[in-house]
Formats: C-alpha cells, structure tokens, sequence
C-alpha cells in the first residue's frame, strides 16, 4: 500500500506554497522524460496491459485483456431465435444514438436514404451529450489545417492513420458550418454577436488556440440541436431501448442488418438494410483496468464485439485515454470529468507537498502518468480512502473569479454537488478512463473490412493513433458520421441476395472458438454494465411471466 | 455517513449507504437498469426523471436522479421518458428570412400565445430555467432574451409534460435557439478559412509519412520491452 497526504496537510501545503495566492507555485525537480514517464506510469504500458488476440481477423495482435474477453466472446443469439420473426427492411440502418449515429442518419437522409436508427436508449443518450471542453476546427488566422493535422499525428504517437487525420482536419471548418447550419451556437470573442470572431481555447498538446466551444457545455448543445433534426425528420424512423446483439450477414459474408433487442416488448426485432452504419461509442463503463470512468451508461464495447465477430479488422484496442481529471472525492462522484477546460483557461495540479509536477497542458496521457507517478510515489492526497491530486481553483478564480461564472459553467454545478466551494478549496482529481483510442478499422469513407457495414465516431480506429487531443473526438463524430452516412446511402445500389440473410458468420465463429480452445461463455455484446444487473434471457423471462 | 438510510423507489423499499444518488439506489437492488438512465451524474441528458417527496414534506418535486442524492425516508418515482407523436414539426433550413423569426414560432407553436401563467413548467424544470418567461419572451418576439433563457436546457422534457396548453416549452426555445444560429451567426474567421479551403489555399501534406509506415511503427511499438 503506497502511502498518501492526508487532506488537511495538503490544504495547508497548498496555501503555504503561495501565501498570497498570485505567486507562481514550484515545479518539482526531477521531471522524467516524457517517454520513460509513459512506459512506467501509464495504464496501457506494462506486462498486464495486453494480451493476444486468438480469433478472428486479428489473431496475434495486442488487446486489452478484459475486452479480449469481450471481442471474442460468444453471440447472445442462434438460429433458433430468429425462427418466427418477419424482418422489417430500410436502406441504412444506423447503430447507436449519439452524435455520430446522428449525423449519419441525417446525411443518409439528405443523400436520399431511408434511414432507421436504433439506439441502446434514447437517441441523444451517449458521450456526445457528455461533452464538455468543445470542437477542434483550424479556423484562427495562426492556424492552419496543416497544423491541426501535424498536432493531431503527433499527439497520436506518429500511429494514426495519416489519410484519416487529413480527412479529420480537412473536413472540419465545414462540419462547423454545418452544425451552424442546423442551429448549434458557438461563442465569440468578445462580447461579439452575428460576424465576429469565433472564440478560441488552447487544447493540451496543440500548438494553436484551436477549441470551439458553447461555453463549457458544447456536447450538449450539439446533441440537442442533431437529436431533434433526427426526430423532426420524417424519413428517419427512430428505434429507441432497442441495443442490437448481433449484425446480420448475406452468404457472401457482406453485412445485410441487425438483431436487435426491443426491451419494452422484451422480443427480437430483425431489420433488413442495404447498409450498416455502426456508431455505438466506446468502452468506459467496462472500467478497464479497475477505473472509474467519465463515459455514459451505454458505453460498452458493444460495437467492437459485433464488428469483430462478422470480420471487421481492429486497431489499437490496447490503447485507451485516461483523462488525467475524474473527480477522486466525494465517493459516489468518482470518475466524473472536470473538463480539460479548467486547465486550459491556467488551473495547475498539485501534489500532496503544494508543488506542481507537470506542464498542465502537456498531452492527456502523459498528465494522466504524471498524476500516477505523485501518487504511486507517495505525494498524493489521501481524503476519506480516495487518492488523487489537486486541481488548484482557488488560485485560478483569485485572480479571475468571473471565469466561473462565465466559461466554467460545468465546473461550478461539479463543484456544487461535491460541496466544495472552488474559490476556497481545491478539487480532489484522479485519471478517470475517458476514450478508446483505437477501435474498428475504417477508410476515409468508414468503410471497414466487411462489405456493407460503416462505423463511425468512437468505436472506429485510427485517426488519434494512441492518444486523443482534446475537442477531436467532437470532430471526429461528425466528419466521420457524415461521411459514413453518405458512403452507407451509396450502397443500395449495390447487388445483394435478399434471401439468404442470416447468422452465418455466427455459425463460422463459434467452429472458430473451437478449434482455437476458446472456453470462456462469456455472451457479447454486454449491452450494460455489471451494476445494470442485466441478462439478456432471465430479462425475456421476466417480461413472459409480466 | 456510514448509517444506512431507507426510502421507497418505485414501490421498492430499499436500504442503501450513503452517499448515494438517487440513481445507484435504484439500481442497488439487482433491478434491470435499462431505460431512464444516460449520463450517470453529469445531469447532461436529461434520462433519468423523476418525482421526489421527502420526508415530512407534502411537496413533490421533479428532479435529476443522477444529480440527487438518496436522502433517508424520500418516495421516489421515475417518469418514463415522454415521446409520444410530435406536435410541432419543422424543418430549420425551412425558416430563412431573419426578419420573420416570430412568425414562424408562431406558425409552429401556436399554443404559446395560449399560455395561461400557470408556472407549472417552472416547477417542473429540474435547472431552475424560467421557462415560463421563456416562452413569454418568444411570445413578445424577443428571440434572443428567449433563446438565452434556454441555454442550459437539457432536454428532459419535463416543462413539456407538466404544460396544460401542450406549448411544449422546452422545444420552443431550442427551435428559437436553432433559427437564431442558423440565420445569425456568421464567423468571419470561418468564412475565410472556407473560402482558403476551397480556393486550394491550405494543402496538407503528410511528411513523407505513409500508412505502411504507421503499421510498421504500431508494431514495433506492441513489441517493445517494457521496463519492469
């Protein structure tokens, strides 16, 4: 058991370092290279952090031990539970609510598209809605797209997938225009209305003011402007409490529509499409490697395990992002995020002694592994059985109290339900598991390996390689979604066997897992954390004896 | 803090430790959690709706179950989440003149002139927004005070269900909202960078780099000894 400072300590510590709140706070000695800092401190690096894959497309590559388990787990469904069931058909179906299953809808719609979209649990229930910081979009005039993409494939540990991150940044001053376009307000400099300029923030590991935002709740704003374009569209037909729990697939092997699960009715559904586009999200509530996380409820991994299982190649699933600032204090608040905004606008961290131990701006993951390493050293702050750090508020608002008020709107309700006064007292924070890097593999146009099936936002790999810069997953969801939903409608001209679509890369699997001696029953997709107390077949039990 | 508390959720009586939100209690009993629950204490989405009644107290109060904490004696129920036919359809791209905003809220929420200042969506409002002066300001055609009274709305749709008029409050200010951005707001440093785009002025080239060149490096970096 490492040791830690008690609370009161640290307290004192803290206003002893800077007695009259304006003086700048030391920087411990002996920083680490930020490389050997990685490799000894972070979560994805070390012995435990992967093993190989067994099954499946990527047989022999690196994954994370406890979605290994996921990825090649067993189908929830057979043949036997498709027997009486009349498919209902559309032209692109669409897997996940959230913003890249939104915007994919709608520009399936506008491409011409009969769409439907089925969401876990009500569309608009996803990371999107969660989103704080804001968007990247090289707009500035000391920015350029060549910069954003630089900043990108550096921050991603030179892995991303070059043509992806060009599209990423290419893209992005028109998918600002477009979400303008359906009515998402951004801020601006100034007290400017109408023409002015866009505000802009600095993101960790950006070398340009670059952050779009709606005050310091951008998600929200997005995902309730997208949310009613999908409802309000008469061509969309909206599947809400309806998880899919296994693709379909033609006989040859192309990707033709999805199960899904209709919790209401507790009864399958099956629906036909030309079309798949998947945008399920990612896998924080699997609290990978013991952490808490800052993810939504349905975040879950479901779309990597039916990807996998019909053949779409993956990457990077050993890398995951742990945003260096959960909430470590009080217990029942563990894991929500503080947004990287507070230290964008100046907030330092601060360990157990009143000593800064990093550049605060430097990328996520070296943060997070900075904040590991104060801890796993003894210098973090021990309160009530939890760990962390400092994120230094008082000092930020003695000097500027009104960015409270002003751009750290989310910060202040945070605050508030920790009972903590942020003038007077500084938050108690510890990584909190924040993003899949890596995911389904995809081309500029979200096509994977299997024909007929897109995906799109999280669950796709390879455009932030190892590590994710702030305000590019926003980004990432809507170029990505909207290219998906275009390349999705493209597809009903394609030939396709109406007749013989089923669960054949089901029956291919499972003689897969067999011969590879696989013989954990562990049934993916999860569709729900463990403390959601769900399963599938005692749910459908339950619901005959109602 | 480590005394148990009891109190009734959905007809269920529980006992759970605190601190608790009303959201872990209710799923603390091996209850399927599989509807009215999203962002899991941000109070972002708006899923998890619910009618409180503590203790000793008469009144109920609507709230965020995942932003409240169980308390010892409370009632609580969910309200499942509302989404019957939609009243009040239209398309923004649709509204294009700025000088006629106000017509078109009147066009699509008629009902709003109706409201009878019943304060029933102030007390809904798990926010604390000022619907009802919301709505009124939409009213008046004073679309930008309107839209700001919104602007942390999160769509839970609760003012919605508690309004006798069916103004449906909560979607007219976020129609109010979406006209005012899409006709208003125009970026001059955006602009230009679309304009550079579109002209050809801002190439990007990927050094040299290739995707042979990052799969190669993805595997090196899986292969590396790590440091014990």
């Amino acid at each position: 058991m490492t040791t830690a400072i008690a609370y009161a300590t640290a307290v004192e510590a803290l206003a002893k370092a800077s007695p009259d709140g304006d003086a700048e706070l030391p920087l411990r000695p002996g920083q680490l290279p930020r490389a050997e800092l990685l490799e000894a401190y972070h979560p994805d690096a070390g012995a435990q952090a992967r093993v190989p894959l067994r099954i499946g497309p990527n047989r022999g590559d690196p994954c994370h031990p406890a979605l290994a388990r996921i990825v090649e787990g067993n189908a929830l469904i057979g043949d036997v539970d498709l027997a009486a069931l009349a498919p209902t058909s559309t032209d692109v179906l669409v897997i996940g609510g959230g913003g890249a299953g939104a915007a994919a809808a709608l520009a399936a719609r506008t491409a011409g598209a009969k769409v439907t979209i089925a969401s876990k649990l009500r569309i608009g229930d996803s990371n999107t809605v969660m989103a704080e910081g804001g968007i990247q979009a090289a707009v500035g005039e000391d920015d350029s797209l060549q910069r954003h993409f630089d900043d990108t494939i550096k921050g991603g540990h030179n892995v991303a997938d070059p043509a992806l991150v060009a599209q990423l940044v290419g893209d992005g001053p028109d998918v600002i225009r477009w979400l303008i376009g359906l009515g998402v307000g951004f801020d601006l400099a100034g007290n400017a209305t109408g023409g002015g300029r866009l505000m802009r923030k600095r993101a960790g590991g950006t070398t340009a003011a670059r952050i779009l935002s709606h005050k310091d709740f951008t998600g929200l704003e997005i995902m309730r402007v997208v949310r009613e374009a999908v409802e309000l569209d008469s061509g969309i037909t909206v599947l809400n409490r309806a998880p899919a729990v296994e693709l379909l697939s033609d006989d040859h092997g192309r990707c033709a529509g999805a199960v899904l699960y209709d919790t209401d009715h507790r009864t399958f559904q099956l629906v036909h499409a030309a079309a798949v586009v998947l945008a399920t999200g990612g896998a924080g509530r699997l609290h990978l490697t013991g952490f808490a996380t800052s993810n939504h409820y349905g975040a879950t991994a479901d779309g990597l395990a039916l990807a996998y299982r019909i053949g779409a190649r993956l990457r990077e699933v050993d890398s995951f992002q742990y945003h260096p600032t959960g909430v470590a204090h009080p217990p029942h608040l563990v894991g929500q995020l503080i947004s990287e905004a507070a230290r964008s606008v100046g907030a330092k961290l601060v360990n157990g002694l009143g000593e800064r131990f990093i550049d605060e701006l430097a990328p996520r993951d070296v943060v997070t592994a900075a904040i590991l390493r104060e801890c796993a050293e003894g210098r973090g702050i021990e309160r009530d059985g939890s760990v962390g750090v400092f994120l230094d508020t008082p000092h930020l608002l003695k000097d500027r109290p009104e960015l409270l008020e002003k751009q750290l709107v989310s910060l202040k309700h945070l605050a508030d339900r920790c009972k903590v006064d942020p003038y007077e007292e500084p938050l108690m924070v510890y990584p909190t598991l924040h993003y899949q890097n890596g995911g389904v593999a995809i081309d500029r146009n979200c096509a994977t390996s299997v024909e007929g099936l897109y995906c799109a936002g999280e669950v796709a790999g390879g455009i932030h390689g190892r590590n994710r810069l702030m305000g590019n997953a926003l980004l990432d969801i809507f170029v990505f979604g909207r290219r998906a939903g275009i390349a999705a409608a493209r597809q009903v001209q394609a030939p396709r066997d109406q007749h013989r679509i089923g669960l054949g890369h089901v029956q291919r699997w499972q003689r897969e897992r067999m011969r590879a001696g696989i013989t954990d029953q562990l049934l993916s997709p999860v569709l729900y954390p463990d403390y959601g107390n769900f399963e599938l077949r005692s749910h459908m039990a339950a619901g005959r004896e109602g | 803090m480590s005394d148990r508390i009891r109190l009734s959720i959905d007809g269920r009586e529980l006992e759970v430790k605190p601190p608790v939100s009303l959201l872990q209690a209710a799923a603390s009993d091996g209850t399927p959690l599989t509807s009215n629950v999203g962002c899991m204490g941000q109070g972002v989405c708006g899923a998890c709706r619910c009618m409180v009644r503590r203790e000793g107290e008469k009144a109920v109060s609507t709230v965020l179950a995942c932003e409240t904490s169980a308390e010892d004696g409370m009632q609580v129920s969910f309200i499942d989440y509302f989404s019957p036919h939609r009243p009040h359809v239209y398309d923004v791209a649709a509204i294009t003149d700025s000088w006629r905003v106000a017509d078109a809220v009147r066009d699509i929420f008629p009902e709003a002139e109706h409201c009878r200042h019943c304060g029933g969506c102030d007390r809904a409002c798990p926010k604390g927004l000022e619907v009802q002066n919301g709505v009124a300001l939409a009213v008046a055609g004073n679309l930008a005070d309107a839209a700001d009274v919104f602007d942390q709305c999160v769509m839970c749709n609760l003012c919605t269900l508690a309004c006798p008029e069916h103004i449906w409050p909560n979607h007219l200010g976020l129609m109010v909202r979406r006209a005012v951005t899409a006709l208003t707001l125009r970026p001059v440093d955006l602009i230009t960078r679309l304009d550079e785009i579109e002209r050809g002025q801002q190439p990007i080239t990927f050094s040299g780099e290739d995707d042979d060149d990052a799969a190669d490096r993805t595997a090196n970096r899986a292969g590396t000894p790590r440091k014990g």
